[in-house]
């Protein structure tokens, strides 16, 4: 399965032999509901025919060769015949709007195209994808010279009403392509707890990334590795170390516990697995079996002394990284033990972070962002601090589902 | 009519254009039709020598160096937006003034703070390159770059070349990681 990035294209002969998709595509946030809909568009990317925008209220085109249906959690499923459309459509543009907030608010949006029963494609993007938009444009399925795939991740302000234009449809009063509100719930959905706010630079600006190869002139925040050299599967190494903690307060005052920090990351694979390696619940990981993430030591104190290591063995075989760090308990304060961590990717980048706090709260932190990109490794430097990886992962859409745990 | 190329193809100048001295290289794209992050493309050329690099900074014309030391290479200017009809930016190369050591003239457009605003090529529409004699405002050919780039933050749009005593110019669509920088040290420029 491939997963796009926002611009990516694809003759859809790369992903599949088959004329029969499904899309399938769900949107998570803090709005009551997110719409899914289909336009079916001619050779000028018109919506020429209103029967050809699939939503809420028109399930399916009149020859049925698109037709949507409702998943569990809000996914809705879109099931495409290409060789039944008619020729005159000739990109199918699957959106999403929201009534109540705007795209910058969702945690993410996810689509799977899957042929013959098994995914060939997958595009995700989070709310920092995004800014004020109201409606976007996910993924085209779209003829030229041949069927093609692209995402596309833009949207409009404007909402619907703005995308209904954009396609050149009309949004007069009459009952045309707008779609109605569907009438109110009997139960509303509860409200989700909103989101963090981003985090405000609560940091002076961090230190630019320290790339030994590379140093990128604007802005210095990513840097990508091919992946496409041959030994492709090097590894990314991270190391954190810190001082060995454990202050006297005062002449009499009892020897706190020596800090612990601890080194782990979420990730999500190609294939959509997904997880979290950290040494809470001793979630290690594995060299050689997936995901080939692998976390050396739970070093308790800072004592050893090379720290705490996680190694991406694959870096081929990853979607979506998140490396972070959390002081476990010992300290509340990074700087007080000198926590330092440092990424090293096989071609000798390295991006080095001293931790600091913005605040005691604020114990947890991303501090590198690693995607596949088409074959490519984007690293970014984070170093973004959150009160927990609960609220880390909700900045970063990853979805998991976070309970207390000691060790 | 202009004669269309497709990527990786050639066409002699000399031979389509006898007489010719001045071209001016075009370079257009679509902007944005959707709301969010502008997008800021910017043309940028290279003077390299036969083997493929520069033979110092001044060889690299960009927003910021819009003309070569000889003359020979010229930048209109910077646009920011990509609005407007026709070109959106544009070199303009005296092929009888170009130095001897320059065997070919690498023109590319790479997308301002690409990675910050999330944005690559295969969110723009409608880029092409086109040549056109600048005596008489003839497009002698032109590129149309359609779909062959997706997710490159640079991209290498055509090449002006010397073969023998003629000028040629090759639909390149090459695309690189990384933006200006990378594709500007590619020619060995010190940035």
């Amino acid at each position: 399965m491939q997963a796009f990035q926002t611009g990516q294209k694809s003759p859809l002969s790369h992903l599949t032999t088959s004329n029969l998709l499904t899309i399938s595509a769900r949107v998570t946030g803090p709005a009551a509901e997110y719409d899914l809909s289909l336009f079916g568009l001619d050779a000028s990317g018109k919506l020429s025919d209103d029967r050809y925008l699939v939503f809420f209220n028109q399930p399916a085109t009149p020859e049925r060769a698109v037709q949507m249906q409702s998943g569990a959690r809000g996914e809705k499923v879109f099931t495409i015949d290409l060789q039944r459309l008619p020729q005159t459509i000739r990109r199918l543009s699957l959106t999403a709007t929201v009534d109540d907030g705007t795209f910058g608010q969702i945690d993410h949006a996810e689509i799977t195209v899957s042929a013959d029963g098994r995914p060939v494609a997958s595009y995700r993007v989070t709310g920092r994808d995004f800014q004020q938009e109201r409606a976007v444009m996910l993924f085209d399925v779209y003829f030229k010279d041949l069927w093609r795939v692209g995402a596309v991740g833009q949207g409009f302000n404007g909402g619907l009403e703005a995308l209904v234009r954009h396609y050149g449809g009309e949004v007069a009063d009459r009952p045309g392509p707008t779609p109605p509100r569907p009438a109110p719930n009997a139960a509303p959905t509860p409200p989700r707890p909103s989101p963090s706010p981003p985090p405000a630079p609560a940091t002076p600006p961090a230190p630019p990334i320290n790339l030994k190869k590379i140093t990128l002139d604007k802005k210095g925040e990513s840097t990508r590795i091919s992946l496409k050299k041959p030994g492709h599967a090097e590894p990314i190494r991270v190391n954190l170390n810190w001082d060995r903690g454990g202050k006297r307060s005062g002449m009499f005052g009892r020897i706190t516990a020596a800090a612990d920090l601890d080194l782990g990351c979420m990730f999500v694979l190609n294939d959509g697995q997904r997880g979290v390696i950290q040494a809470l619940g001793n979630s290690f990981g594995s060299e050689r079996l997936l995901p080939h993430i692998l976390l050396d030591k739970d070093d308790r104190t800072g004592a050893a002394l090379d720290g705490e290591n996680l190694t991406i063995f694959r870096p081929d075989l990853i979607h979506t990284v998140l490396v972070f760090t959390c002081i476990y308990e010992g300290t509340n304060d990074f700087t007080q033990v000198g926590a330092r961590l440092s990424l090293k990717d096989p071609q000798g980048n390295e991006i080095a972070v001293h931790l600091s706090n913005p605040d005691i709260q604020r114990t947890f932190c991303g501090i590198a962002l690693i995607e596949n990109i088409g074959g490519e490794i984007k690293v970014t430097k984070e170093e973004r601090y959150f009160v927990g990886a609960q609220q880390c992962d909700e900045h970063y859409g990853f979805g998991f589902r976070w309970v207390a745990g000691s060790k | 009519m202009a004669l269309s190329l497709s990527k990786g193809s050639n066409i002699s100048l000399s031979k389509e254009a006898p007489n010719l001295t001045r071209i001016l290289v075009g370079l257009g794209w679509d902007p944005r039709v959707s709301d969010g992050q502008q997008f800021d493309l910017d043309a940028s050329a290279f003077l390299l020598t036969a083997s493929g690099r520069v033979r110092g900074d001044h060889d690299f014309i960009f927003y910021n160096q819009l003309r070569s030391q000889d003359g020979s290479v010229e930048h209109t200017g910077d646009n920011r937006t990509g609005q407007g009809d026709g070109d959106d930016e544009s070199i303009k190369i005296d092929l009888s003034r170009v130095p001897a050591d320059i065997a070919k003239i690498v023109v590319g457009v790479t997308i301002d703070e690409a990675d910050a605003r999330r944005q690559n090529f295969g969110q723009v529409g409608g880029a092409f390159i086109r040549i056109v004699d600048d005596a008489t405002g003839r497009e002698i050919t032109r590129y149309d770059l359609g779909e062959d780039f997706s997710t490159e933050t640079a991209v290498v749009f055509g090449e002006v070349y010397r073969y023998g005593t003629e000028w040629k110019f090759r639909a390149v669509g090459q695309g690189f990681a990384g933006g200006l920088g990378p594709m500007a040290r590619g020619y060995g420029v010190n940035v």
